[in-house]
């Protein structure tokens, strides 16, 4: 392995989460960029009682909930886009396993950026004047509820604005298309949070679907919006995000975001799913095998293929980092 | 016999006319997308198309997108940014003109409800009760409702979710009607339609109470009425909406190339 932060998934998950914890991820949406192969390593090592900060619900949040290993969650939104409602999350809302705090795709990422420069709120003109202010899964008896999203006059116009809470996660594992070996990053798509979240978060750990030299890195500064110094640890994974997409390296695996997601709506298909899908491997070879081979060359052969085209000279061979 | 267009394009296009050519607009997966691309398809060639996510530039590729951010939606953008960017810098700024938005319910002020349904009459209560039902969540919606110039609201018309007052505001249209929203320093000034699957209802410019507008040819105000679960008024210059055209139907169906909308 050369020489850096890069770290084996399971090492990954061992060092930096604990039960209980805030634990932020998915700061993509429901069929981006996520690392959802971080979410499967945190069942197989049985973390409970997380309280998860999703900016967008996404299959690895809809995995955890399902799996009972999620308390509490905050998010902009909670289902799978076209793919419907998230069947697993939803279970554990409307059984009351799980307290689900609604915010709006803005708030959270205002609220990210507050953690990450350190302000005391962040003024909004969104959420107030809806039940997401008055509302509080963590407060449901208050009402209208002004902890969760305060008041504040807006000292110039004289009106009524929102005051949202910052957020600090303990832990963001954040999914990325490309990182070096020391943590520097290239995201190809949206980044959607992911900048934000980066600068929030206490600690940072970065899944990448493939590691480049960092001569990569030299050549496209600019694009480099995580650098090294804020990423503790770097983790290689090859379709990370799997069923869910990754713009340049593979598409959304069809079938299976549908399967997933009809399995997470029963106690029996999650068990089944975990079954199958999280504890059935033992190494990235494993993985593949459960994807399918076939499936995993045709999904690397996407639409958006293109954009990888700048960086694969670069990209280091499996028996580099293996 | 079948109808030459579906229930699902007649309100796709109804939709779509409603953005201008020229206009920053937003668009959600789904429906919505597809009414905005075929605006952009039919007579709004220079709209400015962006998602929530901070892709713009691109039109779908290979079908309906399965999500904002897929590879459908990413094969052609000229530029990725971020929420932070798309929904804040670009919505919340008041720059946005226009968004489209869904809703499971909405009510006669056109507040909407995506986050989820309640048994019993539908109302909460003081204490935040479990929902029967859990649906999305607000998502960017609320951003786009409180923020863009204007939105628009598309929603399968039933009485169940045409509704008096919904349960939980996710995004709020006139809050409880008249001049409520002025209290809370939005940059964006509301919802100008809802669009449904029989017609079009538009807000009366002073009570702000939805009305009926306009009444798909394959519908009357009668249906509407009764699919409606308030009592609905009927504007003194409504009328029946014009059908889609040849152009308009060819337009949308290049967009729609897989017919997500022609399926029942």
């Amino acid at each position: 392995m050369p020489p850096g932060k890069l770290i084996p998934l399971s090492e990954a998950v061992r060092r930096y989460t604990r039960d209980g914890m805030e634990y932020a991820s998915g700061a993509a949406l429901p069929v981006g960029s996520d690392a959802i192969v971080f979410g499967r390593e945190l069942l197989r090592q049985g973390r409970k009682d997380l309280h998860a900060i999703f900016h967008c619900n996404s299959q690895q949040l809809n995995l955890l909930a399902a799996a009972g290993a999620v308390a509490k969650a905050e998010c902009g939104f909670s289902g799978l886009e076209v793919f419907g409602f998230a069947n697993g999350l939803r279970r554990a809302v409307e059984s009351g396993r799980l307290e689900l705090e609604d915010y709006s795709n803005l708030s959270m990422t205002l609220r990210l950026l507050g953690g990450a420069l350190g302000w005391p709120f962040v003024p909004a003109t969104v959420n107030v004047g809806s039940d997401i202010q008055d509302r509080s899964a963590f407060a449901p008896d208050e009402y209208p509820c002004r902890s969760k999203i305060a008041t504040v006059t807006d000292p110039f116009s004289g009106r009524e604005i929102g005051a949202l809470r910052p957020l600090i996660p303990e832990l963001a594992a954040i999914h990325v298309s490309l990182a070096d070996p020391l943590g520097n990053t290239i995201m190809l798509g949206t980044e959607w949070s992911r900048f934000e979240l980066s600068r929030a978060a206490k600690r940072v750990v970065v899944i990448a679907d493939a590691i480049v030299d960092t001569a990569c890195m030299r050549q496209y500064p600019n694009l480099v919006r995580i650098p090294d110094l804020v990423v503790e640890a770097v983790v290689w994974w090859p379709f990370a995000a799997w069923p869910q997409s990754s713009p340049g390296l593979y598409d959304v695996d069809e079938a299976h975001m549908k399967l997933m997601n009809q399995a997470l709506a029963t106690e029996a298909g999650t068990a089944g799913y975990l079954r199958d899908f999280v504890e059935s491997y033992d190494d990235i070879g494993g993985y593949l095998d459960i994807i399918g081979r076939d499936t995993v060359a045709a999904l690397s052969r996407g639409p958006t293929s293109f954009l990888l085209d700048p960086y694969r000279s670069w990209i280091l061979p499996p028996e580099v980092l293996q | 016999m079948s109808a030459p267009y579906t229930g699902q394009e007649m309100m796709a296009i109804a939709t779509g006319r409603e953005v201008q050519d020229g206009e920053l607009a937003i668009f959600g997966v789904g429906l919505s997308m597809l009414a905005g691309f075929f605006a952009q398809a039919h007579h709004a060639p220079n709209v400015r198309a962006m998602t929530e996510g901070g892709v713009y530039g691109a039109t779908p590729v290979g079908g309906l997108p399965w999500g904002i951010e897929c590879n459908r939606i990413s094969a052609n953008a000229t530029s990725f940014t971020s929420a932070l960017d798309a929904l804040g810098c670009l919505v919340a700024s008041g720059r946005c003109d226009v968004g489209v938005i869904g809703a499971a319910q909405v009510d006669k002020f056109g507040n909407v409800n995506t986050t989820a349904i309640w048994d019993g009459d539908g109302v909460i209560g003081d204490r935040y009760r479990l929902p029967k039902t859990r649906l999305n969540g607000a998502g960017g919606a609320n951003d786009i409702a409180c923020g863009a110039g204007r939105f628009i609201i598309m929603a399968a018309h039933e009485a169940k979710r045409f509704v008096d007052k919904v349960s939980y505001i996710s995004s709020p249209g006139y809050l409880t009607g008249g001049d409520a929203r002025s209290r809370y320093g939005f940059t964006g000034g509301g919802p100008s339609a809802i669009i449904t699957t029989l017609g079009i209802l538009r807000p009366d410019p002073d009570s702000k109470e939805f009305r009926l507008d306009g009444w798909f040819p394959f519908s009357s105000i009668e249906e509407i009425r009764a699919n409606t679960g308030w009592n609905l008024k009927v504007a003194p210059d409504a009328r029946a909406v014009p059908e889609p055209t040849p152009e308009e139907l060819a337009a949308l169906r290049r967009v729609d190339e897989t017919g997500a909308l022609r399926r029942k």
